[in-house]
């Protein structure tokens, strides 16, 4: 794409071809701007295509096969490990990343923080994403994935965490859903829609604080009811929800950070002035909101520990591997995004966010596998199941490039060819008014 | 007494004001919640038990489950060890229930030991389920409903026992396995569990729990020699069905020490309990951020704090 | 001894005579008024029935109460039992299943065991268990051999109950991994 516009191609960033003034079609809209065959052989240009297909071509066999012959052919969840790879990652580590959404819709919305306001939208997307591929690395795990609906509508059984977990992530997937379909109406030029969803925009923030700090800390919680199970470092019975919860809040900024590092390095073109000149001003205030997240994460955890009074557990082998996971996924990131916020260094602020990831990614894995049945035997993951989790991955990143590609998150929807009116009349009538209202404006202006 | 009225506070924290509604149902007639007073339940006496395997074979015809790879009168079972010898047998969706040997300290002969659910006053594996596919009956038994269960295995994780088995081979409807007690062939009529009727031994004695209460403490009493001073299941984990007496530390007979006397449940509790505090706060509180955060905005305009993106 | 030989001999006289007619044992042969042979089979099934050679079990235990316990009148050895009977007169009834009942876990026998009066007797096993614990401990003890076929012999019914056919087939999996 970079080679494309290099070469003085149109990206699309407005409703109408800036040139004739006539409104893209919506395979203009979707192909890019670009004729099919310019389209394919762009995706062919890039390597990375030719990786993810190779993944998919052995990850998409191993999927149906799993559904033909059942979760014991590719997993090797037992009877002692029930849960494997999917829930480990797909589900436990999924979301705690994806807590970015409710963080920067509060950071934004209710805190009035408007300066993170070029991120937002990418944060509401990374949330969105990240919980939608947390539930269908659930329904790849489920047994009987075709009654995801009994809890809701069929057999409740209310006294559970999971009841809660699954009720939660439901309708907070829907609440994101409409939050980031403001970006889609804009794209998909819908200006109603999109002024409805503006209007009950607080309204959906509370609920996600709500949903999100319920459903982050009843993962945590799904951990209590294993106390013999998961290794006293990893296990407290008052405090498992907390640590979830808190650290949701560094997974879900590192995250952003990490995306955004990523989208700037890969997707520059997309990204507008407004996204690329103020992400690094950003990035460091993502960096102080995680940080802080972090002392606190580590203050409880020493609570915790002294809670149980597991000093003794530091000194054995799991002891050290508890304090790895904890020096490299949030001690060294805490220092390294503190030297970055003092000195400004946005380039270390990334790093650490990846070392923040990976440490969530860490502590997840350690909680529902690794020091799961600490005291039994370690179980490691079957190939199939790792290929299955790797290959629902590259669906998640592929599914991420298609919309960053397409809806306004990096950049913001240029109300051309209309602007010089669009604007006025905004200006004059409608002070603040978002630019795509363009749309209605042109229609009664026609 | 921790019980219903635990579940009825969870499902307060659930549904905030409308499970008041809820909870008045819910309070019929058990307040106090000890286990059922005409429950059901079994002492088994490591003491007797001789490793012939006869419940294991009376559990494979009463449950019509497969045909093992060896006989049950076949005693090299006892040999096999998995997982780098760290584990012995277990259940499994053909084996609700299992017999190890063990070589306990200080004892002669060997100990034998009988797995199976123990069907828990207070079952984690009911209390984890969101699909409510778990029954705990008034005749003690802990029941499986499979077409309720969506197969997400919380139960598994949740058994302080290890015993829910999931059927990973079957594809289209795989269940949860597991001992229901004889629930539907034989309790429900009055008749003990096909093993306990097997057992030449008496190892398992079938009787309300109250009683096989005091008669276990009475055995232990008459004959301190004999056994442990210890009824593991009396209150373990809430106290369970299936309570077991041995003549070894319970350890060495692969028998889990470390676990809380209060049921798994109330590990979740403190969560829980925060539950309708969000519920409550939250919405608020954060709208009272709000205001502050953006009142000096709201003169010009609802939506007037939208940012000019064009300039910033 | 602390009884009479007379008492012991009435006694004797009258457990053969209630032994002969109330149990569904059969005692075949007499050594006086002592049956020497035994066939036990009221619980046969899945193994045949037990030819108890009860002559040499009698010259082997040092008393009969090692397995009549006090309804001998005979010197009682177990304390427990000794605490109340030690004078006890024989009773009635002598034979195993006189008191161990066959079914001991029925709901009518479940409802009446905690209200029996004689309090120690609540925790009496059933007749299959009060064999096997009395039986078993006492050959371990000797010496004596205590695999189930040793004394009885696995009928068809038994096979098919243990699954002996599982070898040939050798499908299924007890015992599997997972």
């Amino acid at each position: 794409m970079r080679e494309l516009s290099g070469k003085g191609l149109l990206i699309i960033d407005s409703l109408h071809e800036p040139d004739t003034k006539k409104p893209w079609s919506f395979k203009e809209k979707l192909l890019l701007g670009l004729a099919p065959r310019e389209y394919l052989s762009q995706i062919m240009r890039n390597p990375l295509n030719w990786a993810m297909c190779i993944i998919l071509a052995l990850g998409v066999p191993l999927i149906v096969y799993r559904f033909v012959f059942g979760l014991g052919t590719v997993t090797h969840s037992s009877n002692d490990y029930p849960w494997g790879l999917f829930l480990g990652f797909g589900l436990f580590t999924m979301v705690p990343l994806s807590a970015s959404g409710f963080l920067l819709g509060t950071t934004v919305e209710l805190f009035g923080r408007r300066d993170f306001k070029p991120i937002e939208r990418l944060a509401l997307l990374n949330g969105l994403l990240g919980y939608l591929f947390a539930v269908i690395y659930l329904l790849v795990d489920l047994g009987q994935p075709w009654r995801l609906h009994y809890p809701m509508f069929v057999t409740w059984g209310t006294a559970a965490v999971l009841f809660l977990v699954g009720w939660h992530v439901a309708v907070y997937l829907t609440v994101q859903m409409m939050e980031v379909s403001e970006a889609f109406f804009e794209w998909a030029n819908w200006p109603l829609a999109k002024l409805f969803i503006k209007r009950i925009t607080i309204g959906l923030t509370v609920a996600g604080i709500i949903l999100s700090t319920l459903h982050q800390g009843a993962l945590g919680a799904l951990f209590s009811y294993a106390p013999s199970k998961v290794h006293p470092l990893w296990y407290s019975a008052p405090y498992l929800w907390i640590f979830f919860f808190c650290s949701s809040i560094f997974a879900g900024l590192g995250m952003v950070i990490v995306v955004s590092t990523v989208v700037k390095k890969t997707m520059a073109w997309r990204c507008d002035d407004n996204f690329l000149e103020n992400l690094d001003r950003l990035t460091i205030g993502l960096a102080k909101g995680a940080s802080m997240a972090m002392v606190t994460y580590i203050a409880l955890k020493l609570i915790g520990i002294a809670h149980d009074n597991e000093w003794a557990y530091l000194a054995t082998g799991w002891g050290l591997w508890f304090m790895l996971e904890m020096a490299v996924g949030v001690i060294i990131p805490l220092i390294l995004f503190s030297v970055s916020i003092r000195r400004n260094l946005a380039g270390l602020a990334r790093f650490a966010a990846f070392m923040t990831v990976f440490g969530i990614v860490l502590n997840r894995l350690n909680t529902a596998i690794i020091a799961f049945n600490w005291n039994l035997y370690q179980e490691i993951p079957h190939i199939f199941e790792i290929i299955i989790a790797v290959t629902l991955f590259t669906i998640y990143i592929i599914t991420y490039r298609f919309i960053l590609y397409r809806l306004p998150v990096l950049y913001s929807w240029k109300p051309a060819p209309f602007r010089e009116y669009s604007t006025a009349v905004e200006k004059s009538h409608f002070p603040g008014k978002e630019p795509a209202q363009a749309g209605v404006f042109r229609r009664t202006a026609k | 007494m921790k019980g219903i009225t635990r579940r009825k506070f969870i499902l307060a924290g659930m549904w905030g004001a409308t499970a008041v509604i809820m909870n008045g149902k819910a309070a019929h007639g058990k307040a106090d919640f000890e286990g059922y007073p005409e429950g059901m339940g079994v002492l088994v006496d490591l003491t007797r038990c001789v490793g012939c395997r006869t419940c294991e074979a009376a559990c494979n015809n009463e449950q019509n489950l497969p045909v093992p790879d060896r006989p049950f009168y076949d005693q090299s079972v006892f040999d096999e060890v998995h997982h780098d010898g760290k584990q012995k047998r277990r259940t499994d969706e053909n084996a609700y229930t299992v017999v190890n040997r063990y070589d306990a300290e200080g004892s002669e002969e060997a100990v034998y030991r009988k797995i199976q659910c123990n069907h828990c006053n207070e079952p984690a594996c009911l209390t984890s389920c969101f699909v409510s596919a778990y029954t705990k009956t008034k005749e003690g038994a802990v029941i499986y409903n499979p077409k309720a269960c969506v197969g997400c295995r919380n139960c598994m994780i949740a058994c302080p026992f290890r015993i829910p088995a999931y059927t990973y081979s079957k594809a289209l409807n795989p269940v949860i396995k597991k001992c229901i007690f004889c629930y539907d062939t034989r309790l429900v009529n009055g008749q003990p569990p096909a093993c306990i009727e097997a057992c030449p031994m008496e190892v398992l004695t079938f009787g309300h729990r109250d009683d096989l209460i005091k008669i276990a403490h009475e055995r232990i009493r008459m004959h301190p020699d004999v056994y442990i001073d210890h009824l593991y299941g009396e209150r373990e984990v809430g106290g369970t069905a299936w309570m077991y007496l041995s003549g070894v530390p319970f350890e060495q007979v692969g028998i889990d020490t470390t676990l809380q006397k209060d049921p798994i449940l109330s590990n979740a509790s403190e969560f829980l309990s925060n539950v309708p505090v969000v519920l409550a706060v939250w919405p608020a509180l954060f709208m009272g951020f709000h205001l502050l955060a953006t009142g000096d905005n709201r003169e010009s305009g609802e939506e007037n704090h939208e940012p000019e993106r064009k300039e910033e | 001894m602390p009884c009479s030989r007379s008492t012991i001999f009435i006694t004797i006289i009258f457990a053969i005579m209630s032994l002969m007619t109330i149990l569904p044992e059969r005692a075949t042969g007499e050594r006086g008024r002592i049956p020497t042979e035994i066939e036990i089979g009221s619980l046969a099934g899945l193994f045949g029935e037990v030819y108890f050679d009860h002559e040499m079990h009698l010259d082997l235990a040092d008393t009969c109460s090692e397995c009549h316990h006090h309804t001998l009148g005979s010197y009682v050895i177990d304390e427990d039992c000794a605490r109340c009977h030690r004078e006890s007169e024989p009773t009635e009834e002598v034979s195993c299943g006189g008191c161990h009942t066959a079914d001991p876990f029925s709901a009518e026998y479940l409802k009446t065991k905690m209200e029996d009066p004689n309090l120690y007797h609540n925790d009496k096993p059933g007749l299959k268990a009060a064999y096997h614990l009395n039986c078993v401990a006492c050959h371990r003890e000797m010496g004596a051999p205590t695999g189930c076929q040793d004394c009885h012999e696995r009928t068809a019914a038994g096979d098919s109950y243990y699954r002996a056919d599982a070898m040939a087939s050798g499908v299924g999996g007890t015992g599997k991994e997972h």
